[in-house]
């Protein structure tokens, strides 16, 4: 079953089927005989239009329907054969086929503010801003100071307590003195995360040090706070639509597949080395 | 078995409708693009105030999803949507079955650039009910032997090698239904002050095999109704003129050419594509559509050659020198190297008056798996199942197999252990919108990096203060009375050199950094081109020697047992005020900064000591990352 041609020639049969089943009855005898019906024959030649951009002179499209015919046939002959059966491909391809329906399927009626609202209940963490704050920060820069960077911020901010101005303190760097309110991970493609987790554990009221960072030793002032918070509704409704769609597609698959799967009892023939495990887990489950 | 019957409806129903659906050429594999269509930008939090001194922003533009073919072929299902969701953060599925996420800082902005030839085809083919899916090599390209696959896929190969397009895949609707998905996710995903997406796609020309890919990057929210593309023309002058074509149409976009390491000296050819030399019209057309180059990215880092550059003891750096997949060995490196054309754009400027190779620089992943590598300790390679285990990119000896002294990776394994976990780009810019961004890189106010975010300043001009260029003054002089990277420096007379201030700071989660140096290029009077590399920083207190132009060995160590490196030695910010001594004002010059960090573990030495095994002794076991900004251009004075 490795071999491509016979893949294709199956595939190609199932194709052919589920034409076959949307355009209604193919008329097909059991007995040995192929029709092939107007709507059909137009297809074909259609699809030779699309490629080649012109239609197909008589003798091409003779060929195409021989071609054709002779797929049909093989396409019964491998049916008969029972040659889908085992063909992984082929299995896979109408399990992707089946899912893609049963997801098509789930119900897309727009949501409600009280669904919506339902939804959200118990998942603000996912739509809440983060918290945000400014500060002021005054660096002893590791570069210039080495060890006495610790000692320095400390010294820093004992300073800053008493009435020391911050822009007239500390080593030169890009970083801002003076941050307007950013979130912790903005902080942190600035500081580096250990600053940025410093900065948000920190108290909020007056200078403290030393708070470190990948250049060195901070001493740092909260300025202002502003706790996480939730979006106005109408701001998040869109997204809390969506979201809620594409989870109660996903619950339907799973369902609509467990239920599939629940019209059948299944026994499976476990190899004796592995039977013991599986018969102990099944029996926990 | 029961109920046969119900099995049986349930499956003719499910058929009619995938059939219907692939009527429209859309794809019954995945349904969230469709679902996420219906959803807006994400809201976050108000828009950060602009800088009108800017800020530094990274991101990628250079990524491959589904919609390529050599991506869905080695099974990449992820999807634009993915590749934006892993940028801001989130994690995605690899190809292979496992994770991935940035354990650094999300990007700000991304773009989408997957294949024009082919674009959405694979995927057509692979859903029953197209008329793709009708070739008679659909079963092989689906095949579970990976032998059969890369032997239909050959004819893609040969398609873009030869630029002919495969006749039976001559319909164009999965192109178009492709384009307009990566069209609706860059807008859903463009998030105005916090991310930025881009249109884009990639220009795949390769004639014979020679690389003449181009990303092409619009501006805006339009975009024409399909790409143009290598099946088009091979000839990247017809994309250019298409190009003027849509910008004369309101769609702006630049495009920015890539691996010039495997076009064996092609890309920077000294001739027209037809032969013909060039002249002003055609670096007019050059440099209107293509002022930037990406000079790093995963298969390897195009700046310079050891053998272009035998006085730069830095320039062995991630270099690559096959075709694109493919084991022909490159032969020719002038030309397919960026500090090689640079200088050739400069020996065109002195003899002929024009330069058609005046480009800035960026970096990116070229990433297949929708998900750029950047993180030498999360690398998992660029191509889908092909690369994504040590063992399948040549890291580790497989198991059974013995060790390094009795297996050597086969050839194309041995290819994938050369690739780098890299690139980034910077940009300088006000705030992190399209405009902005766009805008700066436009004006090429933007560097590459090899994966670190690596922030670069560079200005020269003549009068600047003394200040550093982190106190605010000094930098509003700088942008005021001097010049920033990626533009010109009308020189003065008289021999006095303009200052170079020039500065950088590491990136906070990665090593420290070891130098700063000044690349310059310039012509001598016959226009013969030069280079030269200068340390102008050291880290530790260091002084550049005057003799040999380098800093001391600042000491750093990494342990190869750990991948641990010395913390207490580098840099976490370094900055110089520099005069060229040697400056001529009568002559054609550059100068791009080039900074490097301490070393640290390459990829393939965190995949060797995470399963306990010795690295691949043909690999660097470490390497020094890096950034390249983009150069400043002097206008000499007339020679009187």
């Amino acid at each position: 079953m490795r071999e491509p041609l016979v893949h294709f020639i199956i595939i190609g049969a199932i194709i052919f089927g589920l034409n076959a089943a949307i355009r209604g009855p193919e008329p097909r005898s059991d007995s040995g005989m192929i029709e092939v019906s107007e709507g059909r024959v137009a297809q074909i030649l259609e699809s030779f239009q699309l490629v080649s951009g012109r239609a197909p002179t008589a003798e091409e499209a003779q060929a195409l329907l021989d071609d054709f015919v002779i797929e049909e046939a093989a396409y019964r002959e491998a049916l008969a054969m029972g040659l889908a059966e085992d063909d992984t491909v082929v299995r896979r391809r109408l399990r992707q086929k089946v899912e893609f329906l049963f997801e098509d399927e789930a119900a897309q009626e727009p949501a409600t503010d009280a669904d919506l609202k339902e939804w959200l209940a118990g998942r603000e963490d996912q739509y809440r801003l983060p918290e945000r704050r400014a500060f002021q920060q005054v660096l002893a820069s590791i570069d210039r100071r080495g060890v006495e960077a610790a000692g320095d911020a400390k010294r820093f901010a004992e300073a800053l307590k008493t009435g020391a101005r911050p822009e007239d303190m500390g080593d030169d760097t890009f970083l801002p003195g003076a941050a307007g309110l950013m979130s912790q991970q903005e902080v942190a493609s600035l500081f580096g995360e250990a600053f940025a987790q410093g900065l948000f554990a920190a108290p909020t009221d007056g200078w403290i040090a030393p708070v470190p960072s990948s250049f060195g030793m901070h001493a740092v002032r909260i300025t202002e706070q502003q706790p996480g918070v939730l979006p106005p509704f109408d701001a998040i409704r869109s997204r809390l639509e969506a979201d809620r769609a594409q989870q109660m597609r996903a619950d339907r698959l799973r369902q609509k597949l467990k239920d599939l799967r629940d019209r059948y009892d299944v026994r499976i023939d476990w190899p004796k080395d592995l039977a013991p495990a599986m018969a102990q887990m099944e029996a926990a489950r | 078995m029961k109920k046969p019957f119900a099995i049986r409806a349930v499956l003719m129903s499910g058929l009619a409708a995938a059939a219907l659906t692939a009527c429209a050429a859309k794809t019954g594999e995945e349904t969230t693009v469709d679902e996420a269509a219906a959803s807006p930008a994400p809201v976050t939090a108000t828009k950060p105030p602009s800088n009108p001194l800017r800020n530094a922003y990274f991101g990628d533009l250079h990524v491959h999803t589904r919609n390529s073919f050599d991506a869905y072929i080695f099974n990449v299902r992820a999807t634009p949507d993915d590749a934006y969701r892993y940028a801001k953060g989130q994690t995605i599925r690899h190809a292979y079955g496992f994770d991935v996420r940035l354990t650094d800082k999300p990007l700000d902005f991304l773009a989408v650039t997957d294949h024009s030839e082919y674009l959405g085809v694979l995927q057509a083919i692979n859903t029953p009910g197209t008329s793709y899916s009708t070739v008679p090599y659909a079963a092989e390209l689906f095949s579970d032997d990976l032998r059969v696959v890369n032997s239909a896929f050959r004819r893609f190969g040969d398609s873009i090698r030869s630029g002919q397009r495969v006749p039976e895949l001559a319909d164009m609707s999965a192109t178009r239904s492709a384009w307009s998905d990566i069209i609706d996710s860059a807008q859903r995903n463009n998030d105005p002050g916090h991310f930025t997406t881009f249109i884009g796609y990639e220009f795949t020309s390769a004639p014979d095999g020679q690389n003449l890919h181009r990303n092409v990057i619009f501006s805006g929210s339009k975009a024409p109704a399909t790409p143009f593309s290598a099946l088009e023309s091979q000839n990247p002058e017809d994309l250019w003129r298409w190009m003027d074509a849509q910008r004369a149409n309101g769609m702006e976009a630049l495009a920015i050419p890539h691996n010039s390491n495997g076009s064996d000296g092609r890309m920077f050819q000294r001739t027209q594509w037809n032969g013909a030399p060039f002249d002003a019209d055609y670096a007019d057309l050059r440099m209107r559509n293509e002022p930037l180059v990406e000079v790093t990215q995963v298969k390897g880092t195009s700046e310079t050659h050891p053998l272009l550059s035998p006085n730069d003891e830095f320039a062995n750096f991630e270099i690559m020198e096959w075709y694109i997949g493919s084991a022909t060995p490159i032969t020719k490196f002038a030309g397919g190297y960026v500090r090689d054309a640079l200088r050739a754009g400069l020996e065109f400027q002195t003899k002929s008056g024009f330069n058609p190779f005046k480009f800035g620089m960026i970096g990116s992943s070229d990433t297949h798996n929708a998900a750029g590598p950047y993180e030498e300790p999360n690398y998992f390679s660029k191509v889908g199942i092909l690369d994504a285990t040590p063992e399948r990119r040549g890291s580790v000896v497989p198991e059974g197999k013995g060790d390094w002294h009795s297996y050597s990776p086969p050839d194309n394994i041995a290819r994938y252990s050369t690739w780098g976990a890299s690139g980034l780009t910077g940009v300088w810019a006000e705030e992190n919108t399209r405009e902005s961004i766009y805008a700066g890189l436009r004006r090429k106010e933007t560097y590459a990096t090899t994966g670190p975010r690596i922030r670069v300043r560079l200005f020269a001009g003549y009068g600047l203060d003394n200040g550093p260029l982190t106190r605010e003054a000094s930098l509003k002089n700088a942008y005021s009375r001097g010049v920033p990277m990626g533009a010109d420096l009308a020189a003065k007379n008289g021999s006095a050199s303009p200052t170079f201030k020039v500065w950088a700071a590491r990136d906070p989660d990665s090593a420290p950094l070891q130098r700063l140096e000044i690349v310059k290029a310039w012509t001598d009077p016959s226009g013969e081109s030069h280079e030269k590399v200068i340390d102008v920083a050291c880290s530790d207190g260091g002084a550049v020697d005057a003799a040999s132009d380098r800093c001391p060995d600042n000491g750093a160590q990494v342990d190869l047992k750990t991948c641990a490196y010395s913390q207490d030695v580098g840099d976490a910010e370094l900055s110089a005020a520099w005069k060229d001594p040697e400056f001529d004002p009568s002559q054609n010059a550059l100068y791009y900064a080039r900074v490097l960090e301490n070393p640290t573990c390459r990829w393939s030495t965190w995949d060797a000591i995470r399963v306990g095994q010795e690295p691949n002794p043909d690999l660097e076991k470490v390497i020094q990352e890096r950034a390249y900004s983009s150069p400043i251009w002097i206008v000499p004075v007339e020679r009187s």
